[in-house]
């Protein structure tokens, strides 16, 4: 094999060089027999090539530690969306829920929802109950010094706080109403 | 084998275009399994020498090449070399 005239080349200018690898690949392809071997030589360089790339490309991962990362995670069972019609995305029945709470106040059972709006016009610290509370308060001292002589005070107080619970709102209404007369500044009230 | 400095023109890049684009066609996945399963059996120990594992791995990748594929590229490069000899007398007739 003429090794000698490219190891000369190297050493002239970049022309003489590549002529003579052109010379040289000439001769080699007119004998058929060398043919065939660069043929599969070629393809043997680079099927090596292709090869070292791949394995640096998983060596790279594996280095970086994406390997496994490729695969992924396997998804998790519980935290599959669920599409069946009665239920919401996380499996949970949209039916109302049994849940009822006792009232601490008056020992009655509220249903959940509605627990918040009970407890303030129970316990007396919404809006209107605490209108209703402080005219009871007003009406009670002027009725106080009256029902003291009569008998059986509890009873008839509990009576009467019933009776003004449903009267006065009656009468809360109609007065809200005048009262407003459309103008909704301070929601009504004066401070 | 002097060829390689005779192949060094033009020609390795259209010959690499074509061996990577048939290679595509599945072999490379299975070189890479096998790159990978043959990494984690060896290498929690970082994987000793690149290059000891690359020469393990290169025979098996090639008996692995379909043999279809094998061949359309080794007729590709024949033509491509024959071209290339044509071209040059071509060159040298006028």
């Amino acid at each position: 094999m003429p090794t000698t005239p490219s190891a000369q080349g190297s050493g002239n200018q970049n022309t003489a060089t590549s002529q003579q690898i052109v010379n040289n690949f000439r001769e080699l392809i007119k004998d058929p027999k060398s043919l065939d071997e660069a043929v599969n030589y070629m393809y043997q360089t680079l099927l090596d090539d292709a090869v070292a790339g791949i394995f640096i490309e998983t060596h790279h991962l594996r280095k970086t530690g994406n390997l496994s990362a490729l695969d992924g995670v396997a998804e998790d069972s519980t935290y599959r969306i669920c599409e069946m019609p009665n239920l919401d995305i996380f499996g949970i029945s949209t039916a109302k829920k049994p849940m009822d709470c006792t009232c601490p106040n008056c020992d009655r059972l509220v249903a959940a929802a509605r627990f918040a709006p009970h407890l303030e016009k129970c316990m007396g610290m919404g809006r209107i109950s605490s209108r209703i509370a402080s005219r009871r308060l007003a009406t009670k001292e002027g009725s106080s010094a009256a029902l003291l002589h009569s008998g059986g005070n509890a009873g008839g107080t509990d009576d009467e706080d019933d009776v003004d619970w449903s009267s006065d709102k009656r009468k809360k209404k109609s007065s809200q109403s005048s009262r407003n007369n459309g103008s909704k500044k301070n929601n009504g009230k004066t401070f | 084998m002097d060829q390689y400095t005779v192949l060094s023109g033009d020609r390795s890049k259209i010959k690499d275009l074509l061996c990577n684009r048939l290679t595509e066609c599945g072999w490379r996945d299975e070189v890479r399994l096998l790159c990978r399963t043959i990494l984690l059996e060896k290498g929690t120990g970082n994987s000793f020498t690149v290059e000891q594992l690359i020469t393990e791995v290169t025979p098996k990748a090639r008996t692995l090449v379909p043999d279809a594929v094998k061949k359309e590229l080794l007729m590709k490069i024949r033509t491509i070399l024959t071209e290339n000899e044509s071209e040059i007398e071509d060159a040298e007739e006028p």
